[in-house]
């Protein structure tokens, strides 16, 4: 067992690495942001003083602060014909930065030359509060609703609409539903009680009561988005498992011994049925580092899903590397702990295993 | 800087190719530490343009015509830059910078042993110069301003990245002791809050429901929106022209491109008319040239451009081009039909309304035109190695600036001139008008460079960008501006303009 699990976590620190390498080297064929961001403007009145001769100097300059003035790797190809390639030795942007991560340093951001980590940190603290509530919420929310559309006739009003509320918010992608709740909740000619955006309470003490009922409303519409939008997919599949393992011959027993039927569900039923919930809920562990990025650009908030995404966009390898890094390993790990989990509660598996 | 000066400096010539500045700085100025804001805190902000290693190449690029600073061993308040060239605009432009207070950090007065023209030239390896930019990078005042005295109005009391930046007002600064500030030099507001909200959906809720005082730069569909929205008699709408123009550019080295005449005749196939109303929802913004016609050196004279696909067959036919039986055209030597690859960003939709526009015209025409959006960086590599047909874009300009040099001159090649226009008389007309500071002679010229972009049309322009404001009504004395805000000569003449015509 615990040589199995070794050999699991080695092989997600390979696969992380991999992954990020992959996406360093990938950035090493696009033209950079930075260097457009910071020399900017060749085309603008504001060029007129500068002569070529400057602007080539100071993207020479640019280049050896980034670091961008050596080859990408240990080998590079050169423009054929003939195609050659070429041995670079140590000096490489790759092994500068492989360095830097091995002992620690995940480099600067290409934006605003802050620490990488400097810039994670926050948008994480902001992310995983938010994203572990939201999945707090809608598992307890799944396994209510689960239950409740299983245990009784499919065929009632009640389980009718829930169904099809459902089923219809299944349908709509996460923006629409933002958009709608955002134009329902927040919207002076609608119903006018939520905050538009999170624009920060930054007069009342982080320690006391009204800060934090401050902090509640304020994610009130993105938790609301959050929990809608991963609600159907945590509840249909559970009621399903339910209904099928209800229907099978030992809940048919335990009905005929008399066992009280929210006893059937929850303690009978409920952990053979919960399986398919598992490997769901671990499909969404990622999002608690990876963030939501749509809810946090229609909101305002300062998480890791914009971050990332802008980081993308400005090609900032970096803070996108180390996001990847984070979001992969997380990931990772996630089906690591999901094994171990399926392994846990299901015996027939600890079988095949020894 | 130029806040700091007394007044806008006075040029002087200096023989053939260079010019003087002036400046006085205000004896009242201080930094928040106490200390006089001094002539040695101008010269060592220069300095530091030119340290290796400290993030400050665009500053580099943008200020790089000044080539020396003089100091004056009587009057530590005076100073003297001294520029490469003698465009007029120096005027505004050569002080456009911030200053940072020497005593805090270079109290040890390191960088005094080096000169600037020594720096510029790149003898700056030496280890004082290192040790300094060692010291200024472990200060990291860039995330920690608090360690930087300034001497504005305002402090950074918070600050968190996309989210948040809040200024408060420092209750004791030294322009508040002036008999009779100029307009920048007041600071009214206790607080000034810039918030981030990325959604402009998002932003307009906000802002109806009071959580916002101001919204710039609203998209005309959603500015429209708010007008007709019931909240609408709580909110006050602004909007002034900009300098910003959307013009469609052609790669004058290609040879389908090449003659003038199928320039523009591919240019009279946009209608900026419809274009105009159809994104900006106003009809009134279109300009035959790359100036507003709301600038005095605007050529009045040229008439619009407009839609006309019978003069732009014509013009073809005086290209050489024939339309043959499949309803193309072709032109001796050259075995394709004339066809046209239109690049613009893809996140644009403006612009992609207008790359539609296009296409659908020069198809009607028998045109072909293949639109390739393309996301922002990679567009900006595109065009400047000339791997395009046209393009549709943003040109931005400025009040004050009137120099077109970087846009359009053949020496701006592979940098900002993206036609790769290259034309004799135009390259003397735009030296003529960088170095002109006559008014009416500057007009005349650039009157001239008008009617000859018209003709030669290495690009079209289509319409002005409208900068749009939306208030909160409860904000009273409003003035819009599309400057950009800060202590910038730009500002401060606009400023004054305001203030002069209230």
């Amino acid at each position: 067992m615990l040589g199995w699990l070794l050999t699991r976590l080695v092989g997600v620190v390979l696969a992380a690495w991999l992954l990020a390498s992959a996406v360093f080297l990938l950035g090493q064929l696009r033209p950079s942001f930075a260097e457009q961001q910071a020399l900017a403007r060749t085309d603008e009145p504001a060029a007129a003083f500068s002569s070529p001769g400057q602007v080539a100097a100071s993207q020479q300059a640019l280049r050896q602060r980034l670091v961008l003035d050596q080859p990408a790797f240990y080998v590079t190809r050169a423009a054929g014909p003939p195609v050659r390639w070429q041995w670079h030795g140590l000096h490489n942007q790759y092994h500068h930065w492989l360095r830097g991560v091995l002992r620690g340093q995940w480099g600067r951001s290409l934006r605003d030359d802050q620490p990488v980590l400097e810039k994670l940190a926050p948008a994480l603290a902001y992310t995983l509060p938010l994203m572990s509530l939201a999945l707090a919420l809608s598992t307890a929310l799944a396994l209510g609703l689960g239950a409740y559309l299983a245990s009784g006739p499919l065929a009632t009003p009640g389980r009718v609409a829930l169904r099809l509320v459902l089923t219809g918010l299944q349908a709509l992608p996460l923006f629409v539903l933002a958009l709608l709740l955002l134009l329902l909740l927040a919207n002076p000619e609608m119903l006018d009680i939520l905050p538009a955006a999170d624009l920060g309470n930054y007069d009342a003490d982080p320690s006391s009561g009204r800060w934090l009922a401050a902090y509640f409303i304020r994610l009130a519409l993105p938790l609301l988005s959050l929990v809608l939008a991963a609600l159907p997919e945590l509840t249909l599949p559970l009621a399903a498992a339910l209904r099928h393992e209800l229907a099978s011959p030992y809940a048919v027993a335990a009905r005929a011994k008399g066992v009280p039927a929210r006893r059937l569900v929850w303690h009978h039923a409920l952990p053979n049925a919960v399986l398919p919930l598992l490997v769901t809920l671990t499909g969404l562990l990622p999002a608690l580092v990876a963030g939501a990025v749509v809810v946090e650009v229609l909101f305002a908030l300062p998480g890791m899903g914009r971050l990332l995404a802008e980081a993308a966009a400005t090609q900032d390898y970096p803070v996108l590397i180390a996001g990847v890094l984070l979001t992969a390993g997380v990931r990772l790990l996630a089906l690591v702990a999901a094994d171990l989990l399926h392994y846990w509660l299901d015996p027939r598996l600890r079988a095949t295993l020894a | 800087m130029p806040a700091l000066a007394e007044q806008l400096p006075r040029l002087r010539l200096v023989s053939d190719s260079l010019l003087e500045l002036d400046y006085q700085l205000r004896p009242q100025a201080k930094w928040d530490n106490g200390q006089p804001v001094l002539a040695a805190d101008i010269v060592f902000t220069l300095k530091l343009l030119y340290c290796p290693g400290l993030p400050n190449e665009r500053a580099r690029t943008e200020m790089g015509f000044i080539k020396d600073c003089r100091t004056d061993p009587a009057d530590p308040r005076h100073l003297t830059l001294i520029c490469q060239g003698q465009a007029p605009e120096y005027q505004w432009a050569a002080s456009d910078f911030p200053v940072l207070p020497e005593s805090a950090l270079d109290s040890a007065h390191t960088l005094r042993a080096v000169s600037l023209p020594e720096l510029r030239r790149g003898a700056a390896a030496s280890p004082a110069v290192a040790a300094f930019v060692a010291r200024y990078r472990q200060a990291n005042v860039g995330r920690y301003p608090a360690h930087l005295p300034g001497c504005g109005p305002y402090r950074l009391a918070d600050w968190q990245t996309n989210r948040v930046l809040r200024f408060e007002r420092k209750s004791e600064w030294w322009a508040d002791k002036l008999s009779a500030p100029p307009f920048v030099l007041q600071a009214h507001p206790r607080q000034l809050q810039f918030l981030i909200i990325p959604d402009a959906t998002a932003a307009a809720l906000a802002l109806r429901r009071h959580e916002l005082d101001v919204l710039p730069q609203v998209p005309a569909p959603l500015f429209k929106q708010l007008q007709q929205s019931e909240t609408r008699q709580e909110l006050a709408f602004y909007t002034t022209t900009s300098y910003n123009v959307v013009t469609v550019g052609f790669n004058t080295e290609r040879p389908t491109l090449r003659d003038k005449y199928t320039r523009r005749a591919l240019g009279q196939l946009l209608d900026p008319a419809a274009l105009a109303q159809a994104t900006q929802q106003v009809p009134g913004l279109r300009t035959a040239s790359i100036l507003p016609p709301t600038s005095p050196y605007y050529n009045d004279s040229l008439p619009l451009p407009a839609y006309n696909p019978g003069q732009a067959a014509a013009l073809l036919r005086r290209a050489g081009w024939q339309r043959q039986a499949d309803g193309h055209w072709y032109r001796a030597a050259q075995p394709t039909p004339l066809a046209l690859d239109l690049r613009y960003r893809s996140d644009d939709a403006m612009l992609s309304t207008v790359g539609l526009q296009l296409q659908q015209a020069a198809a009607q025409l028998g045109i072909a035109v293949t639109l390739w959006p393309t996301e922002g960086t990679l567009l900006a590599q595109t065009l400047q190695a000339g791997n395009f047909d046209a393009y549709v874009k943003m040109t931005k300009g400025s009040p004050f600036v009137l120099n077109f040099s970087p846009l359009l001159h053949s020496q701006a090649i592979g940098a900002g001139n993206l036609t790769r226009f290259s034309n004799p008389a135009s390259d003397r007309l735009l030296d003529a008008i960088g170095v002109e500071g006559r008014p009416a002679r500057k007009r005349q010229l650039l009157r001239q460079f008008q009617r000859l972009l018209r003709d030669e049309a290495p690009l079209v322009p289509l319409f002005m960008l409208p900068n749009r404001l939306v208030a909160d009504r409860r904000l009273r004395h409003i003035t819009p501006s599309g400057l950009k805000p800060g202590y910038v000569a730009a500002a401060m003449t606009w400023a004054a303009n305001t203030a002069a015509g209230r």
